[in-house]
């Protein structure tokens, strides 16, 4: 009897999402740009190579040494609800992304174009515009005062929200989309689900694609599910207060070198982790080895020269993973001579060292490092377009000792055998857009 | 105790933009400018003397090159006055080969006492391309011609290379480097395309015209004096011509209607073949002892021939992706089958089948290919295939598959 063979890719289908964090949600750091990826699209994108590519915007020229951006829009876009792509639009939606915090000084409709005026130069807006925090949402899906994203969402992506039902929001084809009709008809995600039922649905057929942290990665391999994963893309980076106690160089520097990022990897990340002491992935830029990553705990306590600081507080985000790496550092420092205690899961309470993870949201090393910085509060400094420029700027910044990496993590997610073509973006999302389903009518 | 401290050099040496895979033999020359460079930068920082020189290789330059690269800075640098000497010296030099997604990077740390400082060089890779041999009758590719547009469809006439996009036509001519690019012509779609869009073109004998087709509209393009073409598109949603030249007389021509709003044709084809045929994405039409047969497809994965006014199955296509083309070898039978593989897009390949009955027979070894078979099909001599390949980049790239009998 003949066996099917593989085809081009099929139309039609449901996929079924499985998330821990809140579906809903589309400006929870994680998750946000699974859906956000999918409904809206921005001015550029980066491509699989790392070069920026056009997306809404067809082409762009900058003026004065950058310091003007002029992006003209590809024209016949629409979003989902039919309305017309305009620079209109796109100039509202841009200005309620980021509010008083834009990386630009003005951005102002200019016919079928917009227009980004800058005090300082920005060779990389391009880039920087791909990233999730500027896709173009039409005007009344955003709150202006906190920028922050409300339904219904409407953008001119691949799909469009059907609305939320039992916990599950549901995506549905834009069949008017710019970029093509996706393949799927519909995406189903579930919220809220433990890695332990996600992967159970998955075994079962209830779900096709589900979540592997990466400290699980060695257990899916063992259970032999079928995992795309990300080169690592989430810095996981302990980020030191310069107030206070902590306002001494020497003290951060001294925690700096306490830090064991061996046992980080090995013990809480089952070596998934790639050790680093630099804010880039040595893969984006070749020099990471430049930042020595180990440890020093005799030339820690010298730095430390005698002061016993008073308790300093430590706080994980996150998983309960993130709370025993919390543990883990708050060990090392104690063994360089610091007081540290941990805080509360979930605690808000004011901390001297938080370890965030920050996730790497572009393959252009330029725009993920202004990228990282702008989410650590950090002002861009002006990076010299080349591999010894963007060292410098890097290297600055970390002599600062406010922010010292630790981890690079993959992402990574397990699918069922129906799902095809699915590939993860630079920064580690599944292109759902483009993913199609084997048993699709 | 002093802080050592680590300065960076102002500015980046560029170093030449050197082609070289990693698994491939040294190329003499190869690293001459990187080494160049990289022992300017040096000498800036030291200035002449000696220094101890440490190399090591982080990036997947062969070891067996490591000695030559050091041979070639050595000297580079004893040019500029500094003498890589033994461990006795109070400076050092340690040199990292590196390299990130993109490119190579040298790095140079030229360590004077507690004081460090840094240069760089960035040496761009190239890319190998192999054929990969087979038994029986051999695949080869070469590769005409790459683009970051996405290709659908190509033609190529004696003075052109017109490349049919999602959007547009690309009239390509002879220049110095290979192809260039002489004009583009947009089609004017005013709905957008589905995913995975096909199109189709097609020449007339002479070379002088073409008929490309792409979903909803047609273009027709005509060769005017001093190496011009004229071409004019249209909305238009007659069914595609899918085995034969635009003016071949001598066999019927078969059209097929496209599913403008997806990746397949219905299954609806003109003339009528007495049987119904079901929506499919390939078509090629096969000669055998029995005369000609048309071969196709399925949407739902099934490789079917029409054989006497009835569909029929056909075997060992179970590796088959979602493309193949009939390849006028000369070898064995005379015509093969060649079918895209079914791999993801780091695995995909082009492989030869014979079909003497109703079971495809692998009659080559799979021809790698650098990434996604996206599009295939025969010049109108039916001697070779072209194929076009999305590559894991993005990139498209446009080969000619050619067969040779071992």
């Amino acid at each position: 009897m003949p066996i099917a063979a593989r085809t081009h890719p099929h139309y039609g289908g449901t996929l079924r999402v499985e998330i821990q964090g809140d579906a809903w949600s589309l400006n929870a750091a994680r998750n946000s740009s699974l859906v956000r990826g999918l409904i809206f699209n921005g001015l550029t994108r980066i491509g699989a190579d790392g070069s920026v590519q056009p997306a809404l915007a067809v082409r762009w020229t900058s003026e004065n040494n950058d310091h003007r951006w002029q992006f003209w829009l590809r024209p016949g876009v629409h979003f989902s609800d039919g309305t017309a792509l305009t620079s209109s639009a796109v100039e509202s939606s841009l200005t309620g992304s980021c509010g008083a915090a834009c990386p630009w000084t003005a951005v102002h409709a200019v016919g079928s174009s917009v227009v980004f005026t800058t005090d300082s130069p920005m060779p990389n807006l391009p880039a920087l515009l791909a990233g999730d925090d500027f896709l173009i949402v039409r005007a009344g899906s955003i709150n202006s005062a906190s920028g922050s994203v409300l339904g219904p969402f409407i953008g001119t992506g691949a799909f469009q929200s059907d609305g939320l039902s039992n916990a599950i929001l549901t995506l549905v084809a834009n069949d008017s989309c710019w970029e093509g009709r996706p393949f799927l008809d519909k995406i189903e995600i579930e919220g809220h689900k433990l890695i332990h039922d996600q992967w159970l649905d998955l075994s079962v057929g209830r779900a096709d694609l589900v979540e592997v942290p990466a400290e699980e990665l060695r257990h899916a391999r063992q259970q032999h599910l079928a995992v795309v994963q990300s080169p690592p893309v989430e810095l996981l980076a302990l980020a030191v207060a310069d107030a206070g106690t902590l306002a001494n160089p020497n003290l951060r520097a001294a925690i700096a070198l306490a830090v064991d990022r061996s046992a980080l990897s090995n013990v809480i990340f089952q070596k998934q982790g790639e050790i680093t002491a630099s804010l880039l992935p040595s893969a984006l830029t070749g020099y990471s080895f430049l930042f020595p990553a180990e440890r020093d705990v005799n030339k820690a306590r010298e730095l430390r020269g005698g002061l016993t600081p008073p308790t300093l507080t430590l706080r994980a985000e996150g998983s309960a993973t993130m709370q025993l790496a919390a543990q883990r550092i708050a060990l090392n420092l104690r063994e360089a001579g610091f007081n540290v205690q941990v805080a509360a899961n979930g605690s808000r309470q004011h901390a001297d060292l938080i370890l965030p993870h920050e996730t790497l949201s572009s393959s252009d090393p330029r725009a993920a490092l202004e990228s990282l910085l702008r989410a650590v509060g950090v002002a861009t400094p002006a990076i010299d377009q080349t591999p010894a420029g963007l060292y410098k700027a890097e290297h600055d910044f970390l002599e600062t000792h406010t922010l010292i990496p630790l981890l690079y993590l993959p992402r990574a997610y397990a699918i069922g055998a129906r799902v095809r073509d699915l590939h993860l973006s630079a920064d580690g999302v599944p292109l759902l857009a483009a993913a199609s389903l084997e048993d699709a009518p | 105790m002093k802080r050592m401290k680590r300065f960076w050099l102002v500015g980046m040496i560029l170093g030449g933009l050197i082609g070289l895979a990693a698994t491939a033999a040294p190329v003499p020359g190869t690293w001459d400018q990187p080494a160049a460079s990289l022992a300017d930068a040096i000498a800036e920082i030291l200035g002449p003397g000696q220094a101890r020189l440490t190399m090591r290789n982080l990036s997947t330059i062969p070891t067996d090159q490591i000695p030559a690269i050091r041979r070639l800075l050595e000297q580079d640098l004893k040019s500029h006055g500094v003498l890589a000497s033994g461990a006795e010296s109070a400076n050092t030099i340690r040199v990292t080969l590196s390299e990130n997604l993109r490119e190579r990077l040298w790095v140079a740390e030229v360590i004077e006492g507690n004081e460090t400082r840094v240069a760089m060089v960035h040496v761009a890779p190239g890319v190998a391309r192999q054929a990969q041999a087979g038994s029986g009758l051999t695949l080869r590719k070469q590769t005409l011609f790459t683009t970051g547009d996405e290709v659908l469809a190509v033609l190529e006439t004696p003075d052109a290379l017109v490349v049919v996009e999602p959007e547009q036509i690309a009239i390509n001519a002879h220049g110095a480097g290979g192809w260039q690019l002489l004009k583009k012509v947009g089609i004017g779609q005013t709905t957008p395309l589905a995913r995975d869009p096909r199109g189709v073109i097609l020449t007339s004998a002479d070379g002088s015209s073409f008929e490309a087709y792409v979903a909803g509209s047609r273009c027709g393009g005509v060769s005017q004096p001093a190496g011009e073409w004229a071409v004019h598109c249209h909305e238009n949603d007659d069914p595609w011509p899918i085995l034969q030249s635009i003016n071949a007389e001598n066999s019927p021509a078969l059209k097929a209607f496209y599913n403008a709003a997806r990746n397949y044709f219905t299954g609806v084809v003109t003339p009528s073949l007495g049987v119904d045929l079901p929506p499919f994405y390939s078509a090629a039409l096969f000669l055998r002892a029995g005369g000609a047969t048309l071969l196709i497809g399925g949407i739902d994965g099934k490789v079917q021939i029409v054989s006497n006014g009835k569909l029929k199955s056909i075997a060992g296509t179970r590796d088959w992706g979602g493309d193949f083309a009939v390849l006028d070898s000369g070898c064995g039978a005379g015509t093969q089958i060649v079918a895209s593989g079914s791999g993801e897009a780091t695995a995909d390949s082009l492989r030869a089948y014979d079909l003497p009955g109703q079971e495809a027979i692998p009659a080559s070894a799979p021809l790698a290919m650098d990434g996604t078979v996206t599009a295939l099909w025969p010049p109108p001599d039916g001697k070779s295939l072209f194929a076009v390949v999305r590559g894991a980049a993005g990139r498209y790239e446009v080969n000619r598959v050619t067969a040779s009998c071992d």
